[in-house]
């Protein structure tokens, strides 16, 4: 039983990463535009976010060394701060619209006014946050958003075209608009390897007490769980294509999403579909609001983390609150949950190399990481993804200026 | 005790996790206090935590100790039981007067359920 529960923390945080309600569109978006052209480059993102969360959980599992202690560490108090203040605010925005697109699933599902469902769903992540042990948020989100596999059956029932799908995930660029191509690559690649998820991943590894031993564990977290995540993305990718790209149809709307499992499964496949959309934008909630809460504790040396009750860890506690009702506010305010969550992820690839180059340089110290010190493999991968790192961090921004956010 | 045979102060020590006696986390390596500097063994004698610590690591720090709460706190070098990832302290927080912006905090989640 363990071992199935094992790798729920991988899981929870690539779903985080991969199928989150800023993904949902993205990737939609992506295929109505491009076809299946872009499909190679979710492959890109998962190998690299595996390598580093490899890596970043060794790491908490060896030294007990979470993402943010090691920031703050190596880029010292100063630009430590800046990573700090810049991922805070990236948390935020994401939260906020994570709890956007809660509230649009349950409107879809219930028909209640919107600004009810989001302060309903604001409530309900603070409950099963403050009740729930750390383990148990894990399997419900994690294994809730499994109900996501609806769109790979989905996939198969709507028979695309398995050559042009397979054609796909090889890199090439079938179009004259070059420029929102690569907005909408660097946008997939920012969104598969986001800070958030190793911020999460490796506080999570701390909160499960991970040790040497463990190891294997993390292997198999970061494969399973963030291969899942891509698998889970490309099923919704080419769902869209089967679906959108014959009529035409250009979505711009989550309520569009689940239609791909609505058409080919009938109500049981929207039922589903909608059901996973939830776990999963209520999974990334919780990894956003938890790593905003993590990373502020580890900068400044509080205690933190679920496995202490409440009153054990009291700034964290109070962090993770104010972050709901921060997001509460934002969200409140009408802004669209989608819009939001695409600045996010393109703000957020500006953070990327400060956050992955202090977890490459912790994971090459052999004074406390010992014989797990990166070996040849790792290294080559974390040195390839630093330069692909880079280049996404930043082109990011001006790609979306002169795009119009991919709008051409 | 135990302790590594050689240190990179910056490196292995600055900025690192302070944990106390009973495994609470209380606080980071704001800063060093060395003396001998102009002599020829120069020591740490003492880790100093707290905001106001913060004004003499850059622009940054100046911003922060302006905002930020609490006073310096000293931890004289004896006070260190074991560095690894984290400096490991032989008291506790409470001994040393650190993690006080916890105890501060505490009493305003306390009194809920479940707390």
């Amino acid at each position: 039983m363990n071992k199935i529960f094992g790798v729920a923390l991988g899981i929870l945080a690539a779903i985080g990463g991969f199928v989150d309600i800023g993904d949902l569109v993205f990737d939609v978006e992506a295929v109505a535009k491009f076809g299946y052209q872009l499909l190679w480059v979710v492959v890109v993102g998962v190998v690299g976010i595996i390598v580093y969360s490899e890596m970043c959980g060794r790491v908490a599992a060896v030294a007990e060394r979470p993402v943010f202690d090691a920031i703050r560490e190596r880029l010292g108090f100063g630009l430590g701060l800046g990573a700090l203040v810049s991922s805070e605010i990236v948390n935020l925005m994401t939260l906020a619209a994570e709890v956007g697109g809660v509230a649009l699933v349950l409107q879809l599902l219930s028909g209640l006014p919107y600004r009810v469902l989001i302060a309903l769903g604001i409530a309900a992540l603070a409950v099963v946050i403050w009740v729930s042990p750390f383990e148990w948020i894990e399997r419900i989100f994690g294994y809730g958003g499994l109900a996501l596999l609806v769109f790979a059956v989905a996939a198969i029932k709507l028979h695309p075209d398995w050559g042009d799908v397979g054609y796909g995930f090889v890199p090439h660029m079938d179009t004259s608009e070059h420029l929102v191509y690569a907005y909408f690559a660097v946008g997939l690649l920012g969104a598969a390897m986001t800070p958030y998820e190793v911020y999460f991943y490796s506080s999570g590894a701390v909160e499960e007490g991970w040790g040497p031993k463990d190891l294997g564990i993390n292997r198999a977290n970061a494969m399973i769980g963030y291969g899942l995540g891509g698998f889970l993305s490309l099923a919704l990718m080419i769902t869209a294509g089967a679906l959108f790209l014959p009529k035409g149809v250009q979505p711009q709307f989550i309520g569009t999403v689940p239609l791909g499992a609505q058409v080919p499964l009938g109500t049981i496949g929207l039922l589903l579909a909608l059901l996973g959309i939830l776990f999963a934008v209520g999974g990334a909630a919780i990894d956003t609001c938890f790593s905003g809460a993590y990373n502020v504790a580890q900068y400044f040396g509080w205690e933190w983390g679920k496995h202490r009750r409440p009153s054990g860890a009291p700034r964290f506690t109070i962090a993770w609150a104010v972050l709901l009702v921060l997001a509460l506010l934002v969200i409140m305010s009408g802004i669209d949950p989608v819009m939001l969550t695409e600045y996010a992820v393109i703000f957020s690839v500006v953070a990327l190399p400060l956050t992955y180059v202090p977890i490459l340089l912790v994971a090459n110290d052999r004074a406390y990481m010992g014989r797990y010190t990166n070996g040849r493999l790792a290294n080559a991968f974390g040195l390839l993804y630093l330069v692909v790192i880079l280049v996404v961090a930043v082109t990011a921004i001006p790609l979306m200026v002169v795009t119009n956010q991919g709008q051409g | 005790m135990s302790r590594p045979e050689e240190l990179d102060l910056g490196l292995g020590l600055l900025d690192h996790q302070l944990v106390d006696s009973e495994g609470r986390r209380c606080g980071n390596v704001d800063d060093l206090e060395l003396e001998g500097l102009d002599g020829d063994s120069p020591r740490v004698t003492a880790i100093l935590v707290g905001p106001p610590v913060w004004r003499g690591r850059g622009w940054f720090g100046r911003l922060a100790a302006a905002v930020g709460r609490g006073r310096t706190v000293r931890v004289p070098w004896d006070e260190v039981d074991k560095i690894d990832a984290a400096v490991h302290l032989k008291k506790t927080a409470s001994e040393l007067r650190l993690g006080r912006g916890d105890d501060r905090a505490r009493p305003w989640i306390e009194w809920l359920p479940g707390a």
